[in-house]
């Protein structure tokens, strides 16, 4: 394959995030401080169960609420959105999610309450949050697992390339909830041990988060943006990655090349299980040497498809800030050197480049930086 | 105007009563025995509507659906408390190309799971168009639901289709197009049932949408 990224500078006019602890400015003051959002609680929430690390925006233990308890919060999001015509021709909104409001249906399983499949399938919650927030039609949907959020802002960087639109909203949440808290514990990699991403040790383990995140795409110069993007699928297995790690280094390679030998910094995908993490430490440190790499995910746990897009602003908030945090959680041993485990100092880095990974050997990645 | 030819078709529409089991057994030629017993209705189906067609690794691939593992999900609700690893990883999307290509062993550089329900169509041809790779497949599908369909959750039909698109017009058999421009305001799309039963009887589609005239013609 030809290492090709997409090559479509595109700024980012405006970028937001909530996470349990707050927005962009409040979750890296947080992660700057070494703070956890994490919490062992049980994994089907009011059904009990083990307890695993989760961080929730709200106090409900994930239980399934009319309205659902995420719309409080996307509601508390989209007020940061600049205001527009969006969802018109000329400024569509990309929705992104690899849960969107499934967890509802797990809620009316239990319930038998019929107001929770109003919003169960994705395009039902799709069309809930057109209502809520007086989108257009133009509204176009992509989830692919935990790469959901980089799918988009592709998809968006490429109506604006083509002149199809102006400006594009790119809008991704992902609550967790029983079903996808089960179904990750069912893999058991969802377990009791709080996640320490790129640690070298016995057990691997995840954290899962809320988070939700929304960008303002466009042509026209902006303090940030998305230089490049790149995309690579292995299709070796749903859930494992190529053992020789080629899945990582075709992704990583390319935006490697797009960086073009400047000095940047890596927010590493780094969700806490032990083969995926070391490819990933050992793949960044061997196409960008020296070029610190960091999770969040040990802290916030992770965001799934929206965790692209949260990662993204809450990246741009650090290099607004000059400082980026560490990654929480882990401690030496680490899988490579270049793990960063306390904040640095962003200034005299070029760019940032921002990855996730998702089931099915799926790589994503992008190269933010100053304009 | 952004434009695609079309080489290859192929839809897939079983008899209504058919199950993933029925398909299974219908289909077992087609696919590695590893993979078989673990497939979809839905990832059985878009294999068969890819059977032969070569995916290389620069191509790309565009999948839409609206509902998506049905079946899976219901049975991966069904299985709580006890969750269901394999019924779990087979819900998520976009599984059914997962399944196909995993069983191919094939890579892929861009992968676009488009979802929604409105616009889905135009949406996952939008994402044909602009794509930079020569060749791009554009497959989709459904299966039909049980409890969820009873609650306008979930399709009432089973089916699946695999279109190549290409920017060389030898050999085509139709094409579709995008010419951006003009004001008049957005038509109904056509479902993606109606767009794969339109590909079935070669059935020109007309429509106004994202800003533009779309068209499906053939030859």
């Amino acid at each position: 394959m030809s290492p090709i990224a997409d090559l479509l500078p595109t700024g980012i006019r405006a970028c937001g995030c909530l996470t349990p602890f707050g927005g962009a400015e409040a979750t890296v003051a947080a992660l700057l401080d070494g703070r956890r959002a994490l919490q062992l609680r049980p994994v089907l929430g009011p059904d009990g169960g083990d307890c695993v690390p989760i961080a929730l925006m709200d106090s409900k233990d994930m239980a399934e609420t009319l309205p659902p308890r995420w719309l409080p919060a996307l509601r508390t999001l989209a007020g940061a959105i600049p205001p527009g015509t969006w969802g018109s021709t000329r400024h569509p909104v990309v929705v992104t999610s690899s849960n969107f409001g499934v967890g509802s249906l797990y809620a009316y399983l239990g319930s038998r309450d019929a107001g929770h499949l109003r919003h169960g399938a994705p395009f039902a919650c799709v069309e809930l949050l057109q209502d809520e927030f007086g989108w257009g039609e133009q509204v176009h949907v992509f989830s692919h697992a935990c790469v959901s959020a980089h799918i988009g802002l592709m998809h968006a960087t490429r109506l604006l390339q083509a002149e199809i639109a102006d400006s594009v909203l790119v809008f991704s949440f992902d609550f967790v909830s029983p079903f996808v808290a089960g179904g990750f514990h069912s893999l058991k990699i969802l377990n009791s041990e709080l996640p320490a991403p790129y640690a070298a040790r016995a057990t691997g383990s995840i954290g899962l988060g809320d988070g939700a995140a929304f960008a303002v795409l466009t042509c026209e110069p902006t303090p940030f943006r998305i230089e490049a993007q790149a995309l690579h699928n292995e299709m070796h297995h749903f859930t494992g990655n190529r053992a020789d790690g080629s899945g990582f280094a075709a992704c990583a390679e390319t935006i490697a090349a797009a960086a073009g030998g400047r000095r940047v910094w890596v927010k590493g995908h780094g969700t806490g299980t032990l083969e995926a993490g070391r490819l990933e430490a050992e793949t960044y440190a061997r196409v960008l040497p020296g070029a610190p790499l960091v999770s969040w995910k040990g802290s916030l746990g992770h965001t799934l498809g929206s965790c692209g897009l949260v990662e993204l602003a809450l990246t741009v908030e650090s290099m607004r800030l000059g400082r980026a945090p560490g990654t929480i959680g882990s401690t030496a041993p680490c899988f490579t050197e270049t793990v960063a485990l306390t904040p640095f100092a962003t200034a005299g880095y070029a760019g940032v480049v921002v990855a996730s990974n998702a089931f099915g050997g799926a790589h994503a990645a992008l190269l933010l930086s100053h304009a | 105007m952004l434009e695609r030819h079309i080489p290859f078709t192929r839809v897939e529409r079983p008899d209504p009563s058919e199950e993933a089991a029925g398909a299974r057994a219908r289909l077992a030629g087609k696919f590695p025995r590893n993979s078989l017993r673990r497939m979809t209705h839905l990832g059985l189906l878009t294999g068969a509507a890819l059977d032969g067609v070569a995916v290389d690794a620069d191509d790309a691939v565009v999948y839409a659906t609206t509902y998506a593992e049905t079946r899976t999900l219901e049975d991966f609700l069904a299985s709580f408390p006890a969750a269901s690893p394999l019924l779990f990883q087979s819900s998520i999307h976009p599984s059914a190309v997962q399944q196909v290509l995993i069983g191919r062993q094939q890579p892929i550089r861009r992968f676009w799971p488009v979802t929604g329900r409105r616009r889905l169509v135009e949406s996952a041809l939008l994402a044909a168009l602009m794509e930079p790779a020569p060749r791009v497949v554009f497959t989709g599908g459904e299966e039909r639901g049980r409890w969820l369909l009873q609650r306008d959750m979930a399709s009432g039909q089973t089916f699946a289709f695999g279109i190549v698109l290409t920017k060389d017009p030898a050999g085509a058999r139709g094409g579709i197009r995008f010419q951006p421009g003009g004001i008049a305001p957005d038509e109904p799309c056509p479902t993606l049932l109606a767009f794969a039963e339109a590909v079935e009887r070669r059935d020109a589609l007309r429509w106004r949408g994202a800003g533009g005239e779309w068209s499906l013609e053939w030859r």
